[in-house]
């Protein structure tokens, strides 16, 4: 067969004995590759197919299925530019015309490319030229465009529990430690029956967006008798508008770290890897960074927090995918596999990395395990408000005053955390709706602003509280419009798989393309609507199609008139001129 | 005891079902209908589809039942109307993914399960049109027709060629709607680890994939008929069926049920067949006189052979004489060399080409 042919290329073969050994070096193998030629060569390709075993067509698919792998040589790089939500209510077509000609201080090649959201709502609108970040491109005002740094969360003058001490240069180890960090873990080993029991009492639900309970996770994981077993954080934050992991990461890295630690001894893992988006380099370097330095402190290592067991923590790059922060697609991306999501059940928890027993949670989920550990369960539980339990973090952007990270008590009203946390709209506006879920989660209309935010609330009007991402739309937005970018984002991460949301996601935003339009549309087009909502939310493979329904759906709860004028042939938009 | 175990209920019926069998399995057996797209019993269940979702009692949401296994006190409800109205929404949203124009497939050999499930689910290419995707390839091969246009993205030709064939040729690339079936580096499948099976056609459920010697015989007029066989080429013993007209050759399609197959060929049996109405084919006897072949009787030609083998057996010993049975042979043919061999020739250097 052609691809037996014995493929030479020493820079590779040195790259793979570097990786080869250590675990899941799939990403970090083609990163490797990538940094070194400034792209994946198609000699390279041939001789990780042959050393990984793995047939080099179905490599090639792999690699297509990534944003940020690239194979073709691009000697200048272009200037990449965010197109959802938050993003795209500024003028794009104007920032793309400005800045396609600006000197930014970065060479570029002049060229244009649409990226989904990179995590940064609360600047926009970032621009990525290579693998440098800048924040802050405004149309008409250019030259505002900062060097990325990582914003600290506003305060809400409120008590915070994650946040707690974040402001307080945590990052550094030495300040960590003055703060408390690196208790926990030696008491998780001394103790995991009970570190479990108090997961459970606190009531910590998984802040990836799914809502699973934490402690029965990790318990399912720990009598699970098969090994080895794995720890992953699930870093690929990569839902429009949310930001939330990036801020915790980048300013409290080592209450992460020793979230993580506390599974891995509660568990009997060895290893836990942080499968991190590609849109943080920034966060690359300091996670790293704190990684070192609790390792170099024996926080890490052979001797874990001195309780006798071994604990690492690996970082794995994303390449650019949402579809990777399901948790079963994280694992076949970690695998080397195709990114589809997997079929469950079974779960991670029994069939996770390489089929092991594998704890996966979010990073604001492992940030929370040190406060419980050091307060208790009934502590953090009574942090909620009435029945709920807990803190939990939203990201806010969009039309506010102060776009951000904010922590607030579970069942927290909406409103209140939009305006007197984050200021409210803008001078002279109201707010119309917001996302929720970051987009995925649907809609919620200016009437329901009193909705508290709590699962159950969010259910109760057709919504989804999701990973905690707020995008704020205020009275001169056209919310047909809002909902057709939410959807638009969902089309262009659909991993393909499954047919109704491969089909349906696309089929959905060329409708809405066509209500927004202002141009008569086709008959029937909100029964297809409906049908499609149907099929979306009954039949869908993964989480990803299952939400899509939600953002039609709360369109027409919240705007059956803006609706309504379009179908009446009307091209006025809602109350206001679209700003678009 | 344990009345219960292995029996689930489909339809309100309660039925046995064995350890491990899909619910798709257990209700098809019952003679359900469970529309499929992505399913081919070949190959692990896929669940990309979603056309045979089931209702599950105590379940929420439907599940597709192609990847869920069948468990002990189940009960599932197959063709409910949220169902059937779900199967249809699907299939017009398949339709519209692809052109309108006519497809080479059906046309040929009469197959396309798109349009069969089209019919039987009553629906067509009426609504949710828009972007079509995919785009045909143009692939110099001499065998396989890829006209991506017709593809549906089942990935049953990724899987075959993976599963079935070990062949690892194509892959599926990109991803959502931009996705694709491509051979590493996108080149065509001579370049590739392709072996020209041909396996991908026959499970392909479109015309995406076409043989490209059958591509124009449906417009051909007269009956084609269909006779099961054994393929000639080698000891494997593939089951095929040849397509004829006029007893004429047009083509071979694998045996789904064939017991040694299963529906495998290989790129001979499958496409090899161009001998059989060749004109270059040898009809009767010839022996090269003065360095030209000049047709001679069967009588002359046997007198003629006897006397060289003789010849040669007496001037150089029976080791001189080495037979190659050809793999096209009938196995009577070989049986009867390695007789001729042995007992004539006094040698005992046989072999068969198909050892090779
Ligand atoms: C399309 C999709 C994208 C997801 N993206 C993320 C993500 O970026 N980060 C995350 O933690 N969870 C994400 N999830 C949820 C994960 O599948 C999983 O539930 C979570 O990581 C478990 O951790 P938790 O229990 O701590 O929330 C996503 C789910 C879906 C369906
Ligand atoms: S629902 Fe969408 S993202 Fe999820 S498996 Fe299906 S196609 Fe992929
Ligand atoms: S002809 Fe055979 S080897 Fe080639 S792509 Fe099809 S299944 Fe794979
Ligand atoms: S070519 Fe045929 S078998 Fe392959 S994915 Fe397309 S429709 Fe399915």
């Amino acid at each position: 067969m052609k691809s037996q042919v014995e493929v030479q290329d020493p820079i590779t073969d040195r790259i793979l004995d570097e990786w080869l050994e250590e675990p899941a070096p799939f990403l970090s193998i083609l990163h490797a590759i990538q940094d070194h030629y400034g792209y994946l060569p198609e000699p390279a390709l041939r001789r990780v197919s042959q050393r990984m075993d793995i047939p080099i067509s179905d490599l090639y698919g792999t690699v297509t299925f990534y944003h940020f792998f690239q194979l073709e040589p691009k000697a200048i790089p272009d200037i990449r530019v965010c197109e959802n939500s938050a993003c795209c209510l500024h003028d794009l077509d104007q920032l793309c015309e400005e800045v396609a000609g600006a000197d930014l201080g970065i060479e570029h090649s002049g060229k244009i490319e649409k990226i989904s959201c990179p995590g940064r709502c609360d600047v926009p609108v970032p621009l990525l030229i290579g693998e440098k970040f800048l924040h802050g491109a405004k149309p008409g005002a250019i030259g505002e465009a900062v060097e990325a740094t990582m914003p600290l969360p506003p305060e809400t003058g409120q008590q915070e529990c994650l946040f707690q001490h974040i402001r307080d240069g945590v990052s550094d180890l030495k300040v960590a430690l003055e703060k408390g960090a690196w208790k926990s873990p030696l008491l998780a080993a001394s103790d995991p029956e009970k570190l479990i029991s108090e997961l459970k009492t606190s009531g910590l639900t998984g802040r990836g967006g799914a809502g699973f309970p934490t402690g029965v996770k990790w318990e399912v994981v720990r009598n699970e008798n098969r090994g080895p077993k794995w720890i992953i954080c699930n870093a690929d934050e990569s839902e429009v508008g949310c930001f939330k992991d990036r801020v915790l990461m980048a300013h409290t890295p080592h209450a992460l770290l020793e979230g993580m630690t506390c599974a891995g001894l509660v568990t009997g893992a060895e290893v836990g890897i942080i499968y991190l988006r590609w849109e943080y380099p920034e966060i690359l370097e300091s996670l790293q960074a704190a990684i070192d330095e609790a390792t170099a402190a024996g926080y890490l290592g052979e001797d874990a927090c001195g309780s006798g067991r071994p604990f690492r923590i690996l970082i794995r790059r994303g390449a650019g995918a949402y579809i990777c922060g399901e948790e079963t697609s994280l694992l076949n991306s970690l695998e080397g596999k195709h990114p589809f999501p997997r079929e469950k059940p079974p779960f991670p928890t029994t069939h996770g990395l390489f089929q092991q027993p594998t704890i996966v949670n979010n990073v604001e989920t492992f940030c929370a395990v040190p406060p419980i550990v050091e307060h208790g369960g009934q502590w953090f539980s009574d942090l909620g408000l009435g029945e709920q339990n807990g803190m939990r973090i939203f990201s806010v952007s969009g039309d506010i005053q102060r776009p951000g990270n904010y922590e607030v008590p579970v069942g927290t009203p909406l409103r209140q955390l939009l305006v007197e946390f984050a200021g409210g709209p803008l001078p002279g506006r109201e707010i119309q709706g917001v996302t929720m879920a970051g987009v995925s989660g649907g809609l919620v209309g200016a009437e329901d602003l009193d909705v508290r935010l709590d699962p159950a609330s969010l259910d109760g009007l057709g919504a989804m509280l999701g990973a905690g991402g707020i995008v704020v739309h205020d009275d001169t937005r056209c919310m047909i419009k809002a909902a057709r970018e939410s959807m638009h984002f969902l089309k262009e991460e659909s991993c393909g798989k499954c047919f109704p949301c491969r089909i349906g996601t696309t089929r959905m935003t060329e409708i809405l393309d066509e209500l927004g339009s202002g141009q008569p549309v086709r008959e029937g087009i909100m029964e297809e609507i409906e049908d499609l909502e149907e099929v979306l939310g009954e039949t869908s493979a993964c989480g990803l199609g299952l939400a899509a329904p939600y953002i039609t759906r709360m369109l027409k709860k919240y705007w059956p008139d803006q609706i309504q004028q379009k179908l009446n042939g009307s091209t006025q938009a809602s109350e206001g001129a679209d700003d678009e | 005891m344990m009345s219960n175990e292995n029996r689930m209920t489909i339809d309100g019926a309660e039925v046995a079902f064995q350890p491990g069998e899909t619910v798709l399995e257990v209700a098809r057996r019952q003679g359900a209908f469970v529309p499929t797209l992505c399913y081919d019993e070949r190959l692990d269940p896929y669940g990309s589809c979603r056309l045979c979702v089931v209702e599950v009692e105590g379940r929420r949401l439907p599940a597709s039942s192609c990847t869920l296994k069948a468990e002990s006190g189940m009960e599932i409800r197959t063709g409910s109307d949220p169902i059937r109205k779900m199967q249809s929404t699907l299939m017009e949203m398949v339709l519209s993914e692809n052109p309108d124009d006519e497809c080479p497939r059906c046309r040929d050999i009469g197959t396309c399960e798109v349009h069969d499930l089209a019919e039987k689910l009553e629906v067509g290419r009426e609504r949710f049109l828009g972007a079509i995707s995919n785009a045909s390839k143009d692939d110099s091969n001499p065998f396989l027709l890829r006209d991506y246009d017709r593809c549906i993205s089942c990935y049953r030709c990724v899987r075959i060629c993976d599963e079935v064939e070990a062949d690892h040729a194509i892959t599926m690339t990109g991803r959502g709607w931009n996705k694709g079936i491509a051979t590493a580096f996108d080149g065509g499948l001579m370049d590739s680890d392709c072996t020209l099976c041909g396996q991908c056609i026959y499970t392909c459920p479109t015309g995406a994939l076409a043989d490209k010697k059958m591509v124009g015989q449906g417009e051909i007029p007269g009956e084609v008929e269909v006779t099961r066989s054994v393929c000639p080429y080698c000891g494997t013993g593939c089951s095929i069926n040849l397509h004829s007209r006029d007893g004429k050759m047009i083509g071979v399609t694998p045996v789904l049920d064939g017991p040694v197959n299963e529906g495998a060929l290989c790129v001979k049996g499958q496409f090899g067949f161009d001998f059989v109405n060749s004109g270059d084919r040898l009809t009767r006897p010839l022996i090269r006189k003065n360095g030209e072949l000049t047709p001679v009787s069967w009588d002359e030609a046997f007198d003629y052979t006897a006397q060289k083998l003789m010849s040669v057996r007496a001037d150089h010993g029976p080791k001189a004489f080495y037979a190659i049975a050809s793999g096209r042979a009938p196995g009577e043919g070989s049986y009867m060399l390695q007789k001729f061999t042995r007992a004539v020739m006094n040698s005992n250097q046989v072999d068969n080409c198909s050892r090779g």
